[in-house]
């Protein structure tokens, strides 16, 4: 028995110290393999395309050394997602053309990158180079810790060519800009729907106006078809694909303006309160799935592909992931699909065929990198790589999006018909609105988050969610 | 804090009194005693207390996350007693350590005592599969019951339907009654295993003879679980009800995945108020107050408990 | 032996007893059965769920794969950002060292606590109570706070040390538990033989303790290597990622593919469940220690 123990013990030892060895071995290993795999591909890449403008500014980075970045562009996300694949593809072109500075990536889903930097700032410990979300810009700038990029923005070799809207979420109140917007800017609310599907109850594109939509319900239901797919089970989903929207067709662009300024506009104002209200009654009237508060976005476009839902509401991501699924899936009811704005609902009168569209997350530095000029430039050049003209280009060339900087003369024609249809939609035939939740702070939105999901299910009625959203809004913005 | 210690203390020591065997013929001398604990003690006071001294200290301030804190003394805890988010979040963790007390505590003592039965066959089997639902992540059990209770293609649906009940469909996640009830299920369900395996461990220290002793003496199988196997294992049952407790005052994970407390705050409960607090609402201050009340709280309750439990086993005639 | 007492007692029944124990058996018996199939079905649904198709899947949640396919187990191994055999590595070290130091610590620890009477005794104990109460969730900031300035973060090392003190709480409990339970007359045999303190623990006791410290073991495995909160705060560098981590990036941002991340979350269960129920039968015999006759 005691022999035994003893030698157990003694296995036991042994496995532990071999484990330790072996670790110690793979933390250099990885690294060394890794950066072989990755620089393999972008050399292809960087040699087929020409000389990007960016390689004037960089020309002569005088530094060496580490550089630290975060994102959450993982390569599942990249398939698919334009914004993410050219994110990915800018940072291994810019990694074979610095060879001198070793860029640290942290690459984490979204919801985990979310969390990881929120405890990163918190500690004070943010990386170099990170993205940040606008709602987050005043409270950090507050807090010193991104850096102020107003002059860097104005000296970028794209500064002419930057769509100025873009940059609203990352200034504050006097004016300076913390963050160069990244990835694709793109719609947060489009109605997708089902030409044929509309055609058959009688509509020959779909309604502009909510009453008609009430009205198609009765048709469709009868086929035990939902008219309108939407899933809230994030609880984001209802502010920023239908909220942005339904709020501003309702109050006018003026007035959130008017919140983000602290310009003495309030949630509890009537027409606000009245868009609220539309929300209720719209989810009590049967257009929408049953379930929209248990499933998230992702599953309700399931319900459209399926052909359980006629119409669905949500944003560009929901856009290209339908697009690419029916694409390979049922070419004739990929060729079906239309876009259309909110239809306005009678008594919303301040604006019509509206659509809120924006980009949500910005370039960041850490002014930390400040203290090293030398590394301060790199940071720079990272950053206007990422966001200039070459992201641009690539976005626009293979997947019909834009970035910040503007491109001339997009050509379209390359593109089928749906694809160019999403592009106009986004981009040309509608009136652009703010996205809510890249203002104000998340304090304020999960408050009316919350809420407004107990709103939308019947069980708290507007006037309190509004008054619940701007006492969190007085204490907190 | 520091003023609830010695009032717990001295409920843990009239609990323990009674039971308490010590060594008495051979004393170790202290420093050996003392080299044994100090890697440990260390160890675990490092990890575990340091971080909550750092989050009491942090409590004490208004903090947005970053380097700017103002100094606002008990102010978040004053808020933190009048928030009644935090109070039906609360609510939520008794109901839930309630139903899982009953549920997998209860239940695993059955089975266990099932399993020790000798009419039972297959007993490996049933101790290796009931197991397994605890080897999976926390995650991936919300997961597989979000499937179960989805609108359209769940489960549940399905089989109400298949049975001609139809009209008892429900989106089930979306009903602000029932989805306490129904989010604590996968909770019960995943431990029950667990504490099964814990009893049976204990079990095992318990000789088999008595069993069937009591068997020949034709005492009945709950006289039996009562007055015999219950009284062997007091201890253990303590510390699982103490597991319990502790667990489900800091539930997280499940919930999280299946609906992040919704609809609304309706399957709210406190770990997630302070997480949503600290990360969603980035109001750092606040949410370490809060998890120094979940602390508290949970002290509070487990010492309750722990009593209530320790008198109703002297009740019984137990000890 | 156990067999000799059976037969004993089933002559002294009646036939009206046979009957009640019949049923009653069969009763105990479905339920149980009921229980572990209940139990053992969804890692089987995810497994075949995680060889169809998305579309497939969708419209039949619950059917047999018609054309199964592995291609999201191909995508996890080959795709080099899973890293897949790094961090399986991380994982398995990560949790062999916790587990041996928990082990080690929660008998030592849960063994003083029981049987050695000295001033703070109870103390100590209410001390590791207290572990099992600390809200992780909401203490992701402190721990990293305290982890960064110490310089703990982000090493090979860095996940050991949560897992080792958060696994303690139960160790001890449980140990302490199981040693009251046992005779104190086996210590002080040992003793009046002239044994020292540290042979009495490490070779009278321990094999006492096996099934309580089996038990621990395994409960503390699973968990361990489920781990994500610590391991999403304290680890920056990817080559350290533990699967739990590296899994959660192969769902995209927006993306819900259900058998993708079914293949990921079996991938991550799978050399643990494979390791379960290989050594089951050891596992459960050390557990109960050959006590209960089945």
């Amino acid at each position: 028995m005691k022999k035994k123990l003893v030698s157990m013990l003694l296995c036991t030892t042994m496995v532990v110290s071999l484990l330790v060895g072996c670790g110690s071995k793979t933390e250099e290993a990885a690294p060394a393999e890794e950066a072989a795999t990755e620089e393999a591909a972008p050399a292809e890449e960087a040699a087929t395309e020409e000389a990007a403008p960016a390689e004037e500014a960089a020309a002569g980075l005088a530094y060496a050394g580490e550089l630290s970045i975060m994102h959450f562009s993982t390569s599942e996300e990249s398939e698919g997602n334009g914004g993410s694949d050219g994110f990915r593809t800018m940072i291994a072109e810019w990694k074979s053309a610095n060879p001198g500075v070793t860029l640290n990536e942290t690459v984490l889903a979204n919801d985990e990158y979310k969390t990881q930097i929120a405890t990163l700032a918190a500690a004070g410990d943010l990386p170099d180079v990170f993205l940040l979300q606008g709602m987050n810009t005043k409270a950090w700038a507050e807090q010193g810790i991104v850096l102020d990029m107003t002059d860097i923005i104005a000296k970028s070799p794209y500064a002419a060519d930057y769509k100025q809207n873009f940059f609203t979420p990352f200034t504050d109140d006097a004016g300076k800009v913390y963050a160069l917007p990244a990835l694709t800017g793109g719609t947060c609310t489009v109605v997708v729907y089902d030409k044929q599907m509309w055609k058959d109850a009688g509509y020959d594109t779909f309604p502009t106006k909510w009453e008609d939509v009430v009205a198609a319900k009765e048709k469709f239901a009868a086929d035990g078809i939902d008219t309108i797919a939407f899933g809230n089970g994030g609880k984001w989903q209802a502010n920023s694909c239908l909220m942005s929207t339904v709020g501003n067709l309702y109050t006018g662009t003026d007035w959130f303006t008017s919140i983000i300024g602290k310009g003495g506009a309030k949630f509890t104002d009537e027409a606000f309160v009245n868009s609220l209200k539309f929300a209720q009654d719209a989810f009590a009237s049967g257009v929408f799935n049953a379930d929209f508060n248990a499933i998230t976005n992702e599953d309700a476009r399931e319900y459209y592909i399926a052909g359980d839902a006629a119409a669905f509401i949500g944003g560009n991501w929901d856009v290209s992931y339908i697009m690419a699924t029916l694409l390979e899936a049922d070419e004739t009811k990929y060729n079906n699909i239309g876009f259309a704005t909110f239809p306005n609902p009678a008594d919303a009168t301040a604006a019509t065929n509206l659509q809120n569209i924006g980009m949500g997350f910005g370039i960041a530095i850490n002014p930390k990198v400040a203290e090293d000029p030398d590394k301060l430039a790199a940071a720079v050049d990272l950053a206007y790589k990422l966001t200039g003209a070459d992201f641009s280009n690539y976005v626009a060339e293979n997947y019909a999006l834009s970035g910040v900087t503007a491109v001339a003369d997009v050509d379209l024609s390359g593109f089928d018909q749906i694809t160019q249809d999403f592009y106009n939609y986004s981009y040309v035939d509608t009136t652009p609105c703010e996205i809510y939740d890249s203002y104000v702070n998340s304090a304020v939105w999960d408050v009316f988050n919350t809420g407004l999901q107990n709103m939308l299910n019947g069980d708290m009625d507007p006037e309190t969610l509004a008054a619940d959203t701007q006492a969190a809004y007085e204490a907190n913005y | 804090m520091i003023g609830t210690r010695p009032a717990f203390v001295k409920i843990l020591y009239s609990l323990e009194e009674a039971a308490y065997y010590m060594l008495r013929s051979i004393k170790p001398k202290g420093r050996t005693i003392l080299l044994y604990l100090c890697i440990p003690v260390v160890w675990y006071v490092f990890s575990v207390f340091i971080p909550l001294i750092t989050a009491m200290f942090y409590s004490l301030f208004e903090w947005k996350g970053g380097p700017q804190k103002s100094f606002i003394g008990i102010e978040n805890y004053i808020s933190l007693i009048k928030d009644f988010s935090f109070w039906e979040a609360f609510s939520h963790n008794i109901y839930l350590v309630i139903l899982c007390i009953i549920g997998q505590i209860g239940v695993a003592f059955v089975f266990v005592l099932m399993i020790n039965s000798r009419l039972v066959k297959l007993k490996g089997i049933h101790r290796t599969f009931g197991f397994f639902p605890s080897t999976v992540s926390a995650v991936s059990v919300g997961f597989i019951w979000m499937m179960i209770y989805d609108y359209k293609r769940g489960i549940l649906n399905w089989i109400l339907e298949i049975t001609g009940h139809a009209d008892q469909t429900k989106v089930w996640l979306n009903e602000p009654g029932l989805v306490m009830s129904l989010v604590s299920i996968p909770l019960v369900w995943q431990f029950i295993g667990y504490y099964m395996v814990i009893l049976l461990s204990a079990i095992s220290s318990v000789d088999s003879e008595i069993f069937e002793v009591a068997e020949l003496d034709g005492a009945s199988a709950f006289q039996r679980a009562i007055y015999i196997v219950l009284p062997l294992i007091k201890n253990t049952l303590l510390v699982c009800v103490t597991l319990c407790v502790a667990g489900n005052m800091k539930a997280f994970d499940h919930i999280y995945t299946m609906t992040e407390g919704g609809p609304g705050t309706s399957s709210m409960v406190m770990a997630m108020y302070g997480y949503k607090v600290s990360f969603a609402q980035m109001n750092m201050g606040y949410g370490s107050a809060i998890s120094v009340g979940i602390f508290i709280l949970s002290l509070i309750v487990i010492g309750g408990m722990q009593k209530a439990l320790n008198s109703l086993m002297k009740g019984k005639g137990v000890e | 032996m156990a067999d000799v007492k059976m037969t004993k007692v089933k002559s002294v029944k009646t036939p009206a007893e046979k009957i009640k124990v019949g049923l009653l058996s069969g009763f105990l018996n479905l339920m149980l059965i009921l229980f572990s199939a209940s139990c053992i079905f969804p890692l089987v649904w995810m497994f075949y769920s995680s060889l169809k198709v998305k579309r497939v899947f969708n419209a039949d949640i619950i059917g047999l794969p018609k054309e199964p396919t592995i291609s999201n187990y191909v995508r996890i191994i080959t795709n080099p950002d899973y890293h897949i055999g790094g961090s399986m590595l991380n994982s398995v070290r990560t949790t062999a060292l916790s587990l041996f130091f928990i082990v080690l610590f929660g008998f030592i620890v849960g063994y003083i606590l029981a049987r050695i009477k000295f001033k703070g005794n109870r103390i100590l104990y209410v001390l590791f109570l207290m572990g099992m109460l600390i809200p992780v969730h909401s203490l992701l900031v402190p721990i990293y706070v305290v982890f960064n300035t110490t310089g703990l973060g982000n090493k090979w090392f860095t996940l050991i040390i949560p897992y080792v003190a958060f696994g303690l709480p139960i160790a001890v409990f449980l140990v302490e538990g199981f040693i009251k339970a046992i005779p104190v007359e086996l210590e002080e045999a040992a003793a009046i033989d002239g044994s020292s303190f540290t042979r009495t623990l490490f070779s009278i006791i321990f094999p006492v303790a096996r099934p309580i410290l089996v038990t621990i073991a395994i409960i503390q495995t699973f968990s361990c290597w489920n781990e994500f909160s610590f391991a999403l705060v304290l680890i920056k560098d990817s080559a350290l990622q533990t699967v739990p981590l590296a899994m959660t990036m192969f769902k995209g941002q927006f993306a819900s593919d259900y058998p993708k991340i079914m293949s990921a979350m079996l991938t991550t269960m799978a050399p643990i469940v494979v390791l379960y129920f290989v050594f089951s039968k050891q596992i459960i015999k050390g557990m109960v220690a050959g006590a209960v006759k089945g």
